[in-house]
């Protein structure tokens, strides 16, 4: 036999094991009851890492086809791999956009050889203009296509909202909804707040965010259907979820894993990396989030990964375009929100939570290190943008280990 | 000589109260410069300053042209209406090509917010912001203190009332900044669409009344509509501003004390200020255009000290 994980925990059914020997047999990850340590080729030392279910991403942003200087099918996988996850959401915002079998069977193709499972949420307008529906029926048919929405754009027709909601019936499809009212967040750049305020920028009020859940909801009441919440941001917007769930409507909800860690505080310096949608909040939209989550208000946390090249950051903060790297910053962002949610909590909400959500069974494993520190830089970057404040900075918390479909990856190393 | 603690003039929020102090009692030497025969002086004679506007000006340019010129300083000047953005050169670089003729300090309006900020991380010359789209526009906050305090002696527990588009106004908010820090009450006035919802956050009062506005001030600085910076309909017509937002002679004579008009131009007149009032006793705002060139020696002069 080949390699032995000893002493490693697992986290699983929000547990956390006493250490355990591990090794690979059959294609399988098998705890190791009886054998003898000399049968193994390889012994590693596993006493400061974690194990888990593979984790999964509801929300990813690629730049293939298109914007391949932004990301690629393969960088992605890259990324994706090095950071832990075996499988992830990607949304449709390419040129051109993800709204046809051709363009879901191209990054499908393109993805296969890198050992993920990629799935793609397809575009449910044209374009993501909002208005004209897209083939859905013929992209879930011919390609599988499960998950549908316009990723990071709004759908803000009623009508249209409803009548993509009456469609998926067909099949089950769910509905991925990036909510907030375009017209309610017209030109700006950050949280309205205090800080908006005083730097003098055009604000997003949280009532953007909260008018088109609301909206949103009653909707999928009227239509019956399947909407899962992405990305929020609002205190409100958490009551809403919550209310309605409570309320039996067939909802989920995800956050960015960085609405946790960054506030709107921190946009007082004008730095461009900080500009993303929906934006850094406010204490008190934080502190709810953090709620939803241990309440089971939020069933997954997401990387909300939005590659974008050095040039549209490295320019004045409202000409600069929206959105975070998010996939090697997620450990270590982990491992700085376990000082207030424990890792039982954490872990659910990358594996089990969002595996309910998409439906799919999950037999892979991550294997991290919450304790080792690297540095975030041009080496150790899978992704072709580094779009993160913490570029250029050491985290802590390194992915050892992936093991899915009978193979074991050693990344970072 | 004292100088001061910072080497760029961003925005009035992060400058400290002695160093305001310092730039006002500086520009108290230079008024008196420049009101002499010959009102040059050499102070500046090695340095040379870029001028660049990416959004159109005409006091403001012309201000710190002569400012520059009267310190001895070389000037440059670059305008465009469109962002560098626009014509394809980002700003850093349009900057870099600027200061690799060997400039020394950059004066920048832009219709960004930050966008001196960011020039200010990314290249090595001295940054003066002389406003960036609707944050700040420092050196019209320090010539109105200076004009004010000229007028009325130490601001402490002196009432400021700013009146009109709160919204879209640098002024508006580098002069709140400014006020607080020489102990001024602030209150804003004005429509409550050009008011920020969360202004009152800024430790200032909120007043939808403009009589009742005039009434509690010493000192109304009536702000441009700024239907240039407007992009969606903030009131339905500038005849109905003028009528429940515009200051007129008859306002000013029936309150029951003097107050101090100001206005940072260019004013649309019968709009905001209707031209008797405009041109009454009350106004000071010839003193504001006079001192914004002493202001702005003080400043340059200043930053120069402040360079290494």
């Amino acid at each position: 036999m080949s390699v032995l994980f000893k002493n490693l925990r697992f986290i699983r059914n929000g547990k956390i094991s006493e250490p355990k020997n591990f090794f690979i047999h059959d294609q399988s990850f098998k705890e190791l009851v009886d054998s003898s340590e000399s049968e193994f080729k390889e012994i590693i030392d596993c006493s400061s890492y974690f194990a888990s279910s593979g984790w999964i991403d509801l929300r990813c942003g690629l730049g293939e086809p298109g914007q391949e200087y932004r990301e690629t099918v393969e960088s992605l996988c890259q990324s994706l791999i090095s950071s832990g996850f075996v499988k992830a959401v990607i949304m449709p915002n390419t040129d051109p956009v993800i709204q046809s079998k051709n363009e879901v069977d191209f990054v499908l193709n393109r993805s296969r050889k890198f050992g993920i499972d990629l799935e793609i949420m397809g575009a449910v307008t044209k374009n993501t203009l909002g208005e004209d529906l897209t083939e859905i029926l013929d992209m879930h048919f011919q390609s599988g296509v499960k998950i549908f929405g316009d990723g990071i754009k709004p759908l803000s027709n009623s009508d249209r909202f409803m009548k993509i909601l009456q469609y998926l019936q067909k099949f089950d499809g769910v509905l991925f909804d990036h909510a907030y009212d375009p017209l309610l967040s017209i030109f700006g750049q950050m949280h309205e707040g205090e800080i908006s305020t005083q730097l003098g920028m055009k604000g997003i009020p949280n009532l953007s965010e909260d008018i088109a859940i609301q909206r949103n909801l009653e909707i999928l009441r009227y239509t019956g259907g399947r909407v899962h919440f992405q990305t929020l941001s609002t205190k409100k917007g958490v009551e809403l979820i919550r209310k309605a769930k409570a309320e039996g409507l067939n909802v989920t909800a995800d956050t960015s894993i960085y609405q946790l860690i960054f506030k709107d505080k921190d946009l007082m310096t004008f730095d461009p990396n900080y500009k993303v949608n929906p934006p850094f909040r406010s204490e008190s939209d934080r502190a709810a989030l953090i709620d939803g989550i241990l309440d089971g208000t939020i069933d997954a946390l997401v990387s909300n990964h939005q590659p974008q090249d050095f040039d549209s950051k490295f320019s004045e903060f409202d000409l600069a375009s929206f959105g975070m790297a998010g996939l090697q910053a997620f450990l270590p962002a982990l491992v700085q929100l376990s000082q207030e949610l424990s890792w039982e909590v954490l872990i659910e909400k990358i594996t089990a939570g969002p595996s309910k959500i998409i439906g799919s069974q999950n037999e892979s494993v991550t294997i991290f290190d919450p304790t080792q520190s690297w540095v975030y830089d041009e080496k150790s970057n899978k992704s072709l943008s580094s779009n993160h404040p913490w570029f250029g900075t050491s985290l802590t918390g390194q992915v050892k280990f992936v093991f899915q479909k009978g193979n074991l990856q050693r990344v970072n190393e | 000589m004292s100088q001061l603690s910072t080497r760029h003039l961003l925005g009035i929020k992060d400058v400290t109260e002695s160093d305001i102090r310092l730039i006002l009692e500086t520009a108290a030497n230079f008024k008196e410069v420049i009101n002499r025969p010959i009102k040059k002086v050499p102070s500046l004679r090695d340095i040379t300053i870029a001028n660049i506007f990416f959004e159109n000006s005409t006091r403001t340019r012309l201000s710190f042209e002569l400012a520059e010129k009267r310190l001895s300083a070389d000037v440059v000047n670059f305008s465009s209406s469109n962002s560098s953005v626009k014509k394809g050169e980002t700003l850093v670089d349009t900057v870099n090509n600027i200061l690799a003729m060997k400039v020394d300090m950059v004066v920048m309006r832009h219709a960004s917010p930050g966008a001196p900020h960011f020039l200010s991380r990314n290249v090595k010359a001295n940054i003066v912001n002389a406003g960036d789209g609707t944050h700040e526009h420092p050196t019209q906050a320090l010539l109105d203190s200076f004009s004010m305090q000229e007028k009325l002696g130490d601001l402490a527990g002196k009432k400021v009332a700013i009146i009109g588009d709160i919204l879209h106004s640098r002024v508006a908010l580098s002069n709140i900044f400014c006020l607080q820090k020489l102990g001024a009450e602030v209150m804003v006035c004005g429509p409550i669409t050009l008011l920020p919802k969360y202004i009152s956050s800024l430790g200032v009062k909120v007043e939808l009344d403009v009589k009742k506005a005039l009434e509690w001030c010493d000192v109304a600085n009536v702000l441009r509509i700024q239907l240039e910076r407007q992009q969606i309909k903030y009131f339905p017509s500038l005849r109905e501003y003028s009528l429940y937002y515009g200051i007129n002679k008859k306002m000013l004579d029936s309150l029951n004390k003097e107050i101090v008009l100001m206005h940072p131009g260019p004013i649309n007149r019968g709009v905001e200020l209707s031209s008797d009032a405009a041109d009454s006793a009350h106004s000071i705002i010839l003193d504001q255009v006079e001192n914004g060139v002493a202001v702005r020696m003080a400043v340059l002069y200043l930053l120069a000290g402040a360079r290494n």
